[in-house]
């Protein structure tokens, strides 16, 4: 165990380093099973953040179970052995009776693609393409879920903390971290431990296909039914190449109708391990107990021998600039994505540190093309990392009368000029009080601390969180210059443009 | 620090972790929970000049200061022909500069220093606030009296933000949701209601730099506004540097106590109403009348909201229309407070086009079990528990028990309403929550909005779900023209 602090970098009089001083208070403990906890203890108000995270993400999927990381967050929330049935053994068997059924609908399904791949049928989805037996076998499917319905106690999880007065319960998937948290009274504390220690051991998948059609109707809000959403997911497989980043989190709609339990049970045995997890905890409690608590319930789940394996594929450097032009109905704009390394690399300070200088009322995106040459309405640089690589993204949308190829230059020119002339000392370090800033405010509220610190855990560890400032107060005028050269490059480049569909 | 290599954690797993859990949670017992009720007596303050301001400080909290001042007013004093008005004086408040510092340079300063500034006036009310780092509070709060006091309405800031608007109004009917907070308005209050003034192009191009001037001089006045501070600070200086600043501020020649917020002229027309945009996914929307939080039905209304979809999955309508038939994301409903005129029990979700006459039978079955059948015990218990033991959540930080205190002043909630809460929820009894349904959750007072492919929703689900829309409630179907994004005016 020990205390981490924050390391003080006393340089320059303007920095504000002195108050970097500020210690984050935080017991680091690993289970025997290689479970790693984290906790915070404060006093502020009567709750605990609880969280934890587990390092995968849609990265560990490969084509065809695209979307599993995801689905499997949400079978998560459908009960175990113990939770959200009223008998386990009828529980289990009529979830075997459902998938032997369902192995018959895939059949069916594939007779249908067959279909649609030689052009007999125009969508393998059209319920008026079914077969006799297969509606069969669906009406079959359905008596079982209706019978099982029966036993089942539902979102019986929800309903236990509900009443115990906990709130925020719920979870997130990225592309390399499962994130699930919720908040509890101070006195629950063992609760969680017993509903979580529990999921993360004997987790029950039921209502697994009524499941995959909820996922279905979340990808539909999110991609199918915006309008910018479709015309993202194609950049973004534009973007990556080699990388698991190339497919979206929430997968491909024909790999999500198709998983199965048995991919989800691998899925789960191989990286819902205590091996693969942090736990974290912020908020009123004594950092003792808590983790006596934490110890009783999460150290005896078994850990994977075998250690989860890790993506090795390594995205290789382009060929060559690319870009697509979409015309939806959606406002005009353009989007300059250039590839940059994880989050945890050296020049990850650095570029947050060039992202500060280019945004803002004062910075130099505003300045230049929404105030002086007034082309743009809104113009934003985005830094975002992720673990295995990420994107620097530059944007703007025209102002009524310009192009959005004109902001695209413009804002290309911006990042030209730091890479010919550098950029001011204050520019500096107007970013890094900025940054500073941010991160107090994060760090005030139990919730938000916890997130940045399984955060962190997902990408690497939550000391890369504890280090952010001192990497951020080191960055220098010519770091700054030196990462605009370095990926801000014609053939490290993708753009995205898009036109107000014609006649809208 | 310890790390204990994995061949070691797996010999010494079984003696480490030989303690005996719970079979199942209900068997854990808990410390109890004191948690009291905040009071307003125990950070209020009245400045100099009547301002109300509630101080919470913690001398050893982080190094910032947070500083928020409510303004009463809004959009609903926009002068016809004048939308968007109140929305463009708090955007301009800020980003217009000051008498003193012009715009550029209070921007600069600003972001130098990582502080900030923000204005906002929305429908019945708006914020002014600031963040500081401790050390930089003073120059930040001179700052701030500026904004809220001097604003300077930069003309080339007007007319940038004036564009920056014009573009946003372009893009206002490309998603469903939009569409929905456009036409929903006008369908539950009546289009001369202020709810539903929007602004438009010709009202963006109608306003002045003087208009904004003369709405900001005319909501300045002490009687306005409602202060309160959080963070690191002593309460004694606190209160003495707010006197010499805020309290200290007298109203011009043409400020006035804001009007009362004006109620709807006219009962909504229930219906269901169509709006068509080629998507493949449908916005739905739908609300019923309902009451003001000081009403002697609230606490039974409120369980009954929290029973059919005010709760997440412990709600019915998660349950349902989730869980069971996997026909949304989301769908969830609120019961609203009412602050001006009596609030509504309103819920939406998102499903696919033809799915959409389906999740209404199903949402106007569940609305009918409610009617006739009273909560079993336990689903009664787990509710009022629910909302019982989540009341310290509620309140979260001082910084936020402040915040709702400022709020609750600002629209004139009865002080100190909370003290009794978790008593008058606890009473509420099966008889009651099955009044409340009788009463609020009455079909023929629906009013549906559903954005999405007309043809698609109207025909409904006949392979699975066989059924019209016009079917799905005893309403009458009306379909709602497209709109001109600009104007707003329909499309033939």
């Amino acid at each position: 165990m020990r205390h981490a602090r924050c390391g003080a970098v006393l340089s320059g009089l303007l920095t504000l380093a002195p108050l970097c001083a500020q210690e984050l208070p935080i017991t680091e403990r690993t289970l025997p099973n290689g479970m790693r906890v984290l906790m915070v203890e404060r006093h502020e108000e009567p709750t605990i953040a609880c969280g934890w995270v587990a390092r995968v993400g849609s990265a560990d999927e490969r084509p065809g179970i695209t979307g599993i990381a995801h689905l499997f967050e949400h079978l998560m929330f459908k009960g175990t052995r113990t939770i959200g049935t009223r008998d386990a053994a009828r529980d289990a068997e009529l979830n075997a009776k459902q998938d032997g059924t369902m192995a018959g609908i895939r059949q069916e399904l594939d007779l249908l693609r067959e279909k649609q791949r030689r052009g007999d049928i125009a969508d393998s989805g059209d319920p008026g393409a079914r077969s006799v037996h297969h509606r069969q076998l669906l009406e079959r499917l359905d008596s079982l879920v209706l019978e099982q319905r029966g036993i089942i106690v539902k979102d019986e999880l929800d309903r236990i903390y509900k009443q115990a007065g906990a709130t925020g319960l719920n979870a997130n998937t990225t592309t390399d971290r499962t994130f699930f948290h919720i908040t509890v009274p101070s006195n629950k504390l063992e609760l969680w431990a017993w509903l979580e220690a529990d999921r993360i051991q004997n987790a029950v998948f039921r209502e697994f296909y009524s499941e995959r059609d909820v996922v279905l109707e979340e990808r539909r809000l999110r991609v199918e039914a915006t309008p910018t959403g479709k015309l993202q997911e194609t950049f973004n497989a534009m973007i990556w190449q080699a990388s698991p980043y190339s497919w979206p989190v929430i997968g491909w709609p024909s790999d999500i109708s198709a998983v199965t339990r048995d991919q989800a049970e691998a899925f789960y045995a191989t990286y819902y391990a205590p091996n693969n997890l942090t736990v974290v905890l912020v908020g009123d409690f004594r950092t003792t107990e808590a983790y006596a608590t934490v110890e009783r319930y999460f150290c005896g789940i078994p850990a994977n021998p075998k250690a989860p394996p890790r993506v090795t594929t390594l995205e290789p450097s382009q060929g060559a600039e690319q870009r697509i032009l979409g015309n939806v109905d959606a406002m005009p704009m353009a989007v300059c994505a250039h590839k940059i390394p994880s989050s945890v690399h050296m020049d990850s300070a650095a570029l947050d540190v060039l992202a500060g200088i280019l945004n803002g009322q004062s910075g130099r995106l505003t300045r230049e093309l929404v105030m002086a040459r007034r082309i743009a309405v809104g113009v934003e640089a985005a830094n975002q990392p992720m673990k295995l690589g990420g994107i620097f993204y530059l944007s703007g949308m025209p102002a009524p009368g310009h192009a959005p190829e004109e902001v695209e230059a413009a804002l290309l020119q911006e990042v030209e000029r730091i890479q010919r002339e550098g950029v001011t000392e204050r520019e500096i370090q107007k970013a890094k009080n900025q940054a500073q800033v941010s991160r107090f405010a994060l760090m005030e509220g139990n919730e938000t601390l916890r997130d940045q610190l399984a955060e962190a855990e997902g990408a690497g560890s939550y000391q890369d969180f504890l280090l952010e400032s001192t990497r951020m107060n080191a960055v220098t005028r010519e770091d700054v210059q030196r990462v605009a050269r370095t990926y801000f490059v014609p053939e490290n480049r993708n753009t995205l443009v898009i036109h107000r569909k014609e006649g809208k | 620090m310890i790390r204990t290599p994995l061949f070691l954690a797996a010999l010494a797993g079984g003696a480490l972790c030989a303690q005996a859990v719970p079979a199942r949670p209900e068997s854990i017992r808990f410390k109890p929970l004191a948690f009291a009720a905040p009071r307003t007596a125990a950070f209020k303050v009245r400045l100099d000049n009547g301002i109300t301001a509630y101080l919470a400080g913690d001398p050893n909290g982080t190094p910032l200061v947070k500083l928020q001042v409510l303004i009463r007013g809004g959009a609903y004093m926009d002068p016809k022909g004048r939308e968007g008005l109140a929305k463009l004086t708090g955007m301009l408040m800020r980003d217009g500069g000051t008498l003193d510092t012009p715009a550029q340079a209070l921007d600069e300063r600003l972001e130098f220093l990582a502080g900030n500034i923000n204005a906002s006036l929305g429908d019945t009310w708006g914020r002014v606030d600031m963040a500081f780092l401790e050390k930089d509070f003073k120059e930040g709060l001179d700052l701030f009296m500026q904004v809220l006091s001097r604003p300077a309405f930069d003309p080339d800031r007007l007319a940038q933000a004036k564009q920056e608007q014009l573009q946003g109004l372009m893009a206002r009917c490309d998603e469903t949701g939009e569409i929905a907070r456009i036409e929903f308005p006008r369908l539950l209050h009546g289009e001369d209601h202020f709810s539903s003034a929007c602004m438009t192009g010709a009202s963006l191009e109608a306003i002045t730099r003087e208009d904004l001037a003369a709405f900001h001089a005319r909501i300045l006045h002490p009687g306005n506004l409602v202060v309160s501070v959080s963070g690191r600070f002593g309460r004694e200086a606190m209160v003495a540097m707010l006197n010499k600043t805020l309290g200290a501020l007298s109203p011009g020649g043409s400020a006035t106590v804001s009007p009362g917020v004006p109620g709807p002229a006219r009962e909504a027309r229930p219906g269901i109403y169509v709006v068509d945009k080629d998507v493949p996914q449908a916005h739905v929307e739908f609300s019923l009348p309902g009451l003001r939080r000081t009403d002697p039905d609230w606490y039974a209304a409120l369980v009954l909201n929290q029973v059919l979809g005010g709760s997440g999955f412990t709600s019915r309508l998660m349950r349902k229309i989730r869980s069971d038939e996997g026909l949304t994301y989301g769908i969830g409903t609120s019961l609203g407070e009412g602050a001006h005129w009596k609030g509504r029990l309103g819920g939406s979700l998102q499903t696919k086009n033809r799915s959409v006459a389906y999740a209404l039978r199903l949402i106007l079955a569940e609305m009918e079990r409610l009617r006739n059948d009273p909560l079993e015990a336990e689903e009664l218990t787990v509710i009022k528990d629910s909302i019982v033991q989540a009341f310290p959540s509620r309140w979260g930080r001082k910084a936020d028990v402040i915040s709702t205190f400022a709020r609750e002043q600002l629209t004139g909630w009865p002080e100190d309403w909370w003290a009794d809460y978790r008593e008058r929820i606890q009473a509420v009894s099966a008889q009651e929550v099955l009044r409340a349904a009788r009463k609020y959750l009455v079909p023929s007072r629906l009013v549906i909005l559903v954005v999405g492919n007309a043809g698609e929703m109207q025909a409904g689900d006949a392979a699975d779900h066989p059924g019209l829309l016009k079917d799905a409630a005893p309403l009458p179907v009306v379909n709602l023209p497209k709109r001109d994004p600009i104007s707003l005016k329909p499309l033939s």
